[in-house]
């Protein structure tokens, strides 16, 4: 909402500095956003045109004589529209300083010497025009040699102010101006209405929607001319960003602008039945609105129709083309009215129209105000266009919409902003805002507030205005008791997650946090059921459209991002949530916390020093996150179509596959532009058991003894098979075993590999002796040859 | 006589000289055992002499090479001793150049919004403030309607919104399912599931239709819930300032100002003292010294209604903002964009 300071001066009671004004209202809860001068300028006076003639050099240019009642000059000018000897123009002066920072000096122009210019309505920050310089009327009372800038009380301050949602009555500069009296403790200085009566009938409506339009006033002005209005006028109108129309139409914007009521001005004569009928639009009525379109309404929509049942607006909303008020019109017909802010919402919103009526009337106008706002417009209208009364008030008013009553208990003030506030000064803060409080004894007080106040029902919105009026600067600061009991602990699955981040973080992995939304292209690539997919309705770009089912996507894109970035070391880890639609889930989709990472690059510093990370390098980090989360998986080689086909595993605990790990298949990295594949894991953390907790086992007092085997056995076995095997045929006292080495180098016999497994015997009772232990390794080593074709090395 | 004493002194000086020459401890005890041990030349001369020698001679001759034996060993333990110190100077000896780089055992990196996260989370652990978290996926119902803002509320406009298909895929804008816009459907879930006392932290991700530099389709937020008898107006403005000194600085102030949520009464937003500038005014803080935080305020007794509290008995405040906007202000970043793009030079600046 724009404000223009100047206005509120006319109506505040009160020397206004614009600093504190506007730090005081943005404390109280009308944020002034932005601050901005209109029409900064000096030295432009109003001049009289003696005489013109052409530029002897130049044919667009004339050659103007003015006088500022100092004395005749003469000044070149290239717009085609100097008026004739007698008309009134804005001359800069050499010295003026005009919007922009220009000052205006003597200089040739094709070879005439001009001191200053004649000015158009751009050049002084008025507005747009460039299409001639501006002239005057007699009507704006200016005088030759009237310093401009000081007769209209130029420059102004403009305010952007964040009007809240529920301060309609802010919409207009009666509201914002109650505001700034109630803070400065300064009186409302509102204008003038006349009472404006007539013997002629009450201008004809009928009102069959009364729940769509609860009030509705209307009267008839005569006799009118529409032409321009004043320059007072229209500077107001361009200092507030809004375009002048003519003296009719502005003045139903200047009135909207004071006193936050939309107002429409219908021509009179282009009304079939000489009136209006308010009702509910039927299901698919047309209608052609101001802006030239056609709208499709229905049974929710307010229709104004002529009194032939014609539709000429929609209430509330947007006028119709076909009862615009254009120059011919003579006779208005002024409607001023409540419309009921749901249905003004559901109908701006479907339609798209976000006018500035509808933005007034769907967070609520006054209702008790129609009437009075109605006799202001047709006073200003008769001002500045002429005619007279042609009708006498009509009010539709059915069932009166009356001062809410309000119980307010003042030690409940006291007991919610947690500080007193004397009961007395409770009832003068409300008054200041148009609140009578009386005080009931028994510690109530009745408040009647007016119906400019749609937001204020209840106790509660009286004790934040009297918190705000006081100031929220003047609340201590307290910090609340630790009486109670404390709450449960931070749930299980938020505690893992962080768990989670510390252990891949530990590993030297980098976090990093990608959208929850993708496209469908990057998601199908990596397979699902596209049936279970989340959708977003309304997102800002496909790849934004499907709420990710795996974090793979988003890594792989981050992955994308640094090789255009020329950073191919990548080894980056996300925790996040996977989303699918799941019938009878409690929420509307399942959700699932999973844990992803990706590899990419060399191992700089890592596990091994400048070689490219590897698939053990992968399952190493993987191994480790496990053991960080108290779990050790089982590890068997799978299926993933995305993944490549000799280089994954499945990852299983307690019998669920939890994730998958591996490379990239080579088709899928081609298809995201990745270069080399990377390595990634995906673990959905949802599907961890809870990990059992630790119990301390005592050390062993014996020391234990190391053997080591060395063998080659045929490729295709796998070292979990091997390990099956050894699990059979070890001895108890047998109680460590673990691979050492893999070899697949050039010294292997055809077809098979070498592998160093290294065994570790201890008995809880005493140190074994060497010959026991050689005894033990033979034996197992003997069982192992029975079952396995193993060749020593 | 002469001959025998020779013989061994012929062998002891043999023993000597090559124990000299040993370098090393192993071969000092083999040095040892080739004339000193049970089967060294020294003991195998000695039984010789004694078998050889008539009985009562016997024990002179012991005695005599027993003395040998003695010297044998002393040398032993003398060449050990050698070599210890020899190889403690040579340890002493070595240095390595201090000035080489160190062989990096590398940490990773936690993402600024995870770290900010648990600092703000931390600090109210210590007021007694436990964590919950809610569905990103939400409700129409604990979205707007439980918080006060019913389907034609003008407050919605204040708030983009992403709508979800509903689950037969079916529903369009104003379908009953949205990814959740603030992280306070989570106030909702808390207290449809607990009874007062509450005092909880939710951070979360949620999502508006907004992108730009300063706004991110997906962002994430942290909301504070403090329910119980007789909390005020002032016991949030006192939690927030003691999380604006935690956080920020000792120096730092806390300025509340009217505003407008539908789920608070009275309701606030949260202006924080501009840390960079000293208050002084600057152009991230829009010349004014202060930095808009966040929204927060008195619980609204109409949202109490939708939960079941009793609002005559219980009063609580509620206050939300966003941890990306705290991680851009407290590690100076100005492109919230930054956070999403996993770029590893921005990951790895982090600690
Ligand atoms: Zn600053």
């Amino acid at each position: 909402m724009k404000v223009s300071l100047n206005w509120l001066r006319e109506l505040v009671d009160a020397p206004l500095d614009a600093d504190e004004v506007a730090n005081r209202l943005t404390l109280a809860g009308l944020e002034v956003e932005a601050r901005e001068k209109f029409a900064p300028l000096s030295g432009v006076v109003v001049a009289r045109v003696l005489a013109k003639r052409p530029h002897p050099d130049a044919a667009k240019l004339s050659l103007v004589d003015v006088d500022d009642g100092r004395g005749k000059t003469q000044v070149v000018c290239g717009a085609q529209n100097v008026p004739a000897a007698g008309g009134l123009v804005l001359w800069a002066r050499p010295g003026a300083t005009l919007p922009g920072g220009i000052t205006l000096g003597e200089k040739p122009v094709r070879g005439i010497v001009s001191p200053g210019m004649l000015c158009a309505e751009d050049e002084l920050g008025l507005g747009t025009s460039h299409e001639g310089i501006l002239i005057l009327s007699p009507a704006d009372g200016l005088e030759p040699g009237d310093d401009f800038a000081k007769k209209l009380g130029l420059p102004d301050e403009v305010w952007e102010i964040n009007v809240t949602p529920n301060r309609p009555d802010c919409l207009g500069h009666v509201g914002v101006a109650r505001e700034v009296a109630a803070l400065l403790g300064a009186r409302l200085r509102l204008p003038s209405v006349p009472a404006l009566t007539s013997s002629a009938p009450p201008a004809k409506v009928e009102l069959a929607d009364a729940e769509g339009c609860p009030r509705y006033t209307a009267l008839v002005v005569e006799g009118v001319t529409v032409k321009p209005s004043p320059l007072a006028v229209r500077l107001r109108l361009g200092a507030l960003g809004v375009r002048a129309i003519s003296n009719v139409v502005d003045a139903t914007n200047i009135m909207m602008l004071l006193w936050s009521q939309p107002l429409h001005a219908f021509d009179l004569d282009k009304l079939g039945g000489g009136g209006v009928l308010v009702r509910r639009a039927r299901a698919g009525e047309k209608l052609m609105t101001l802006d030239d379109q056609e709208r499709t309404l229905g049974p929710d929509d307010v229709v104004i129709a002529d009194a032939d049942g014609t539709g000429v607006a929609i209430g509330g909303v947007m006028g119709g083309g076909g009862s615009e008020v254009s120059s011919a019109t003579t006779r208005l017909f002024l409607e001023s009215a409540h419309f009921l802010p749901s249905r003004v919402r559901r109908t701006a919103k479907r339609l798209g129209l976000h006018t500035e009526a509808a933005h007034r009337f769907e967070r609520g106008t006054d209702p008790s105000n129609c009437a009075h706002v109605a006799r202001h417009l047709a006073a200003t209208i008769m001002g500045v266009a002429g005619g007279k009364l042609g009708s006498s008030l009509t009010d539709a008013y059915p069932r009166p919409i009356a001062p809410v009553l309000v119980t307010l208990r003042p030690a409940r003030t006291d007991a919610l902003l947690g500080f007193t506030t004397k009961i007395d000064r409770q009832v003068s803060l409300l008054k200041a805002i148009g609140i009578d409080a009386i005080d009931e004894g028994a510690g109530t007080l009745r408040a009647l507030v007016p119906t400019s106040r749609p937001d204020l029902t209840r106790e509660v919105d009286l004790i934040e205005e009297i918190a705000r009026l006081h100031g929220y600067d003047h609340v201590p600061a307290t910090l609340p008791p630790l009486d109670s009991p404390p709450g449960p602990m931070r749930d299980a699955d938020d505690v893992r997650n962080d768990a989670a981040r510390d252990a891949l973080r530990g590993l030297g992995l980098d976090e990093v946090v990608t959208y929850g939304f993708v496209g469908p292209e990057a998601l199908r690539v990596f397979g699902g059921d596209e049936k279970r997919w989340v959708r977003v309705t309304n997102p800002l770009r496909e790849e934004q459209s499907i709420m990710r089912t795996t974090l793979v996507p988003g890594l792989c894109a981050a992955l994308a991002r640094n090789l255009a970035r020329d950073q191919p070391d990548v080894r980056i880890f996300e925790v996040g949530g996977i989303f699918r639609m799941t019938p009878g889930h409690p929420n509307p989709a399942e959700e699932r916390w999973h844990a992803a990472a990706l590899l990419h690059g060399r191992a700089d510093g890592w596990l091994k020093p400048g070689t490219a990370v590897d698939f053990y390098d992968l399952k190493g980090a993987v191994e480790q996150l496990l053991e960080a989360l108290g779990h050790a998986g089982e590890w068997q080689a799978s299926k993933q179509p995305w993944l490549h086909p000799g280089i994954q595993a499945e990852i299983h605990i307690g019998g669920v596959v939890v994730g998958y790990a591996g490379q990239l298949h080579p088709a899928v990295t081609r298809a995201l532009s990745l270069g080399a594949a990377p390595l990634v894991f995906e673990l959905d953390l949802q599907a961890l058991p809870a990990a059992s907790a630790v119990v301390a086992m005592e050390l062993p007092r014996f020391p234990a003894v190391a053997r080591d085997l060395s063998f080659y056995i045929d490729e295709s076995v796998t070292a979990r098979a091997i390990r099956e095997v050894i699990d059979g045929a070890r001895d108890p006292l047998c109680v460590g075993v673990r691979v050492l080495e893999e070899y697949r180098g050039d010294k292997r016999p055809a077809g098979k590999k070498g592998m160093l497994w290294s065994f570790t015997y201890r008995a809880p009772d005493r140190t074994l002796t060497d010959a026991e232990v050689q005894k033990l390794h033979d034996e197992l080593v003997a069982r192992l040859a029975a079952k396995m074709t193993i060749e020593r090395r | 006589m002469a001959s025998l004493a020779d013989e061994l002194q012929q062998l002891f000086q043999q023993f000597s000289g090559q124990l000299e020459a040993a370098a090393n401890e192993q071969a000092v005890r083999k040095v040892y055992a080739d004339f000193g041990g049970a089967n060294g030349a020294i003991r195998l001369k000695q039984k010789e002499l004694i078998k050889s020698a008539p009985n009562d001679q016997k024990r002179v001759i012991g005695q005599a090479t027993n003395e040998i034996l003695q010297n044998v060993e002393a040398a032993f333990n003398a060449a050990l001793g050698r070599l210890a110190s020899q190889a403690e100077a040579r340890e002493l000896a070595r240095s390595v150049d201090v000035t080489l780089p160190g062989r990096a055992h590398r940490l990773g990196h936690l993402h600024p919004i995870t770290l900010a996260r648990r600092e703000i989370e931390a600090i109210f652990a210590q007021l007694g403030f436990t964590v919950a978290v809610g569905p990103q996926v939400e409700t129409d119902f604990h979205n707007f309607e439980a918080l006060a803002m019913p389907k034609d509320h003008p407050a919605r406009d204040m708030q983009d919104t992403f709508y979800v298909a509903g689950a037969e895929g079916a529903a369009g804008e104003g379908a009953d399912v949205v990814l959740r816009t603030h992280t306070s459907p989570v106030q909702i879930r808390t207290m449809l599931a607990r009874k007062p006392p509450v005092r909880v932290i939710m951070p979360g991700t949620v999502y508006r239709r907004d992108d730009d530099a300063t706004h991110s389709p997906m962002f994430n937020q942290v909301e504070g819930l403090c329910v119980d008898e007789g909390i005020t107006f002032a016991d949030l403005k006192g939690v927030l300032l003691h999380f604006a000194r935690r956080f920020f600085g000792e120096e730092i102030g806390v300025r509340l100002r009217p505003s407008f949520f539908p789920f608070t009464e009275p309701s606030a937003e949260i202006d924080f003292s501009h840390g960079t500038c000293k208050g002084r005014g600057c152009r991230t803080c829009k010349n004014s010294g202060w930095i808009e935080i966040g929204g927060a305020g008195m619980v609204d007794p109409e949202v109490f209604r939708h939960v079941g509290y009793d609002s005559e008995k219980y009063t609580g405040f509620a206050f939300g903002w966003g941890i990306d906007r705290m991680a851009m202000l407290k590690y100076g970043v100005d492109n919230i964009n930054a956070f999403f793009e996993g770029d590893v030079r921005f990951a790895r600046q982090f600690r």
